[in-house]
């Protein structure tokens, strides 16, 4: 029992981390541009199938595929920001409306490219740490979890202690004001965009080989982040990572005990709870416009 | 002159906000535009910091016409705005706040020298460096609306009525800084509703009515102004 316990919470903790990088990455991207980007999960598909495509079909290795995947989906967000919201700033009802439309692009190629098959990807890594007898921990999912840290940490640093952070979090509360400090709002919604549409790309490229991907991945992805973003109080950062934290445990433990079905019915009841107790999200400050 | 805007008009959805309005800058001292609500004041300093566009008309400053550029240009030419309702950055702390008005500048020691600065000049502000903005009094978040726009290192400072909502002390206390910052050789256009502090503090005073300049002159002599007693002053 403890064995299943703690392995629950091994399982729990690799889910956690690669959530918090969708999370937060939507989240950003929100805080910066005021669009929910409802393409979200189709940036997480296009890293994976970075990984799909350079990994396991043209053999580079698999860091650099994770590399490129991270690249890659940042260019795609670059693409978004340029094409759909930059047009449509005062719009955020059309940005949304664009983000559904990329969504379906970006679905489609993957269909042509690939195919609607799952990818079967051959992971770079068998090995596994025998955390105490019956509880493993695979040296891929380490990976994720050690990626997600360290990336959610290079975030947290950029946005406390660069100047190109104080000008991210500067925008995202008050356009016209960060633009009175000389802040250009088309060159730092390009950073926030690259790097939203990038931490998706990471955690796409980084669990391909976990996951088996198919063009739809992306559903079931954003709903989950929709649920997190919502817990976590829309535009906080950090309610973001909590509330990927809890909502991984959830999910995770009510999986594990009952089934994957009654875990997204509970998810979405924890929603439901947080909205009722505090509307804002756990994070969520009062109201602000 | 080191601003010069001539005869701008800006319309907003199509109804005219300033009709004509053409006002000057010499290179030191205070300027200010006094009006009632909804005359245009802000309406002209946005205009001048690139946040709103003209339909008509032309502003230069330091020889260069900057009515065509975005409001972060205006910024790197040397104008610095504390807009209306101060609009500082709620959740940054108050040195974030402070720091972001640096934010063309590349000068990393300069910035430290100015950043002290600023904090020997609002000593409350030091203590209060680690704190969210949000959590200061209103003064208090003027004087980091003021030295946010001073870590510009600004050569023209445009005031949108930073006495608003404050207490008498706090406006006397403001208006000295406002005249500290002239001293030290930064020109200021400020826009008041009070009058009696704006004409006060002033060189030259332009008169905002409807869209329109009604009435300039040196400070002093607007002051002694049959209508601007009764409209503005109140006697
Ligand atoms: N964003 C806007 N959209 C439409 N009309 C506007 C907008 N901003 C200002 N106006 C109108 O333009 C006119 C001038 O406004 P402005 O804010 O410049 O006045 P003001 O002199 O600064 O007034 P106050 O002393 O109240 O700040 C007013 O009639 C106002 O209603
Ligand atoms: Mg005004």
């Amino acid at each position: 029992m403890t064995e299943l316990l703690l392995q629950t919470v091994v399982n729990a903790v690799y889910a956690a981390s690669y959530m918090s990088l969708i999370a937060v990455g939507l989240v950003l991207i929100f805080g910066v541009m005021g669009v929910i980007n409802f393409a979200h999960g189709e940036l997480y598909m296009a890293g994976a199938y970075t990984v799909v495509a350079l990994y396991s079909q043209m053999n580079v290795p698999f860091l650099a595929a994770v590399a490129a995947g991270l690249i890659f989906v940042g260019a795609l967000g670059i693409l978004m920001e340029y094409a759909f919201f930059r047009p449509l700033r005062d719009n955020p009802l059309g940005g949304l409306i664009a983000s559904i439309g990329f969504l379906l692009i970006l679905q489609t190629t993957a269909v042509l490219g690939f195919g609607v098959r799952m990818a079967h990807i051959k992971p770079p890594t068998q090995a596994k740490i025998e955390l105490m007898e019956g509880v493993v921990l695979t040296h891929q999912r380490l990976f994720v979890i050690v990626a997600a840290i360290a990336l959610l940490s290079a975030l947290y640093v950029f946005l406390r202690k660069t100047k190109f952070g104080w000008a991210m979090r500067a925008c995202a509360q008050d356009k016209e004001a960060a633009a009175l400090q000389g802040i250009s709002l088309n060159q730092i919604t390009r950073i926030a965009m690259f790097i939203g549409a990038g931490l998706a790309g990471v955690a796409g490229a980084l669990t391909a080989p976990l996951v088996s991907p198919t063009p739809y991945m992306g559903h079931s992805v954003i709903v989950t982040a929709f649920i997190i973003i919502i817990v976590g109080g829309i535009g906080q950062l950090e309610g973001a990572v909590v509330a990927a934290i809890l909502y991984a445990f959830v999910h995770t433990f009510v999986t594990t005990f009952f089934d994957g079905v009654v875990a997204d019915i509970v998810g979405l009841v924890l929603m439901l709870v947080v909205l009722v107790i505090k509307p804002t999200g756990l994070f969520g400050a009062k109201e602000r416009a | 002159m080191l601003l010069e805007i001539r005869d701008i008009h800006v319309h907003y959805s199509g109804v005219a906000a300033l009709k004509g309005v053409s006002m000057q800058v010499p290179e030191d001292g205070i300027v200010t535009i006094i009006g009632a609500n909804g005359a245009g004041k802000s309406t002209t300093l946005r205009a001048v910091s690139g946040l709103t566009s003209i339909s008509s008309g032309e502003i230069w400053f330091a020889g260069e016409r900057i009515d065509t550029l975005t409001a972060d240009k205006v910024v790197a030419r040397g104008i610095a705005q504390v807009p209306e309702g101060r609009r500082i950055f709620p959740d940054l702390t108050v040195e974030e706040n402070l720091r972001t008005g640096a934010f063309l500048r590349s000068d990393k020691s300069d910035i430290e020298h100015d950043l002290e600065k600023i904090f020997n000049r609002f000593p409350r502000l030091r203590e209060r460096r680690r704190q969210w903005a949000k959590t200061l009094s209103g003064g208090e978040q003027q004087m980091v609306a003021i030295g946010r726009a001073l870590m510009a290192r600004p050569r023209l400072l445009l005031l949108d009525e930073p006495s608003m909502g404050l207490a008498p002390v706090v406006i006397q206390e403001i208006a000295r800084i406002i005249r500290e910052i002239v001293r030290e050789g930064v020109p200021v256009v400020l826009v008041e509703q009070n009058a009696e502090l704006a004409l006060g503090l002033a060189n030259y005073a332009y008169v905002l009515e409807t869209g329109s300049v009604s009435l300039d002159g040196a400070a002093d002599n607007l002051h002694e102004n049959e209508h601007v007693k009764r409209a503005y002053l109140g006697v």
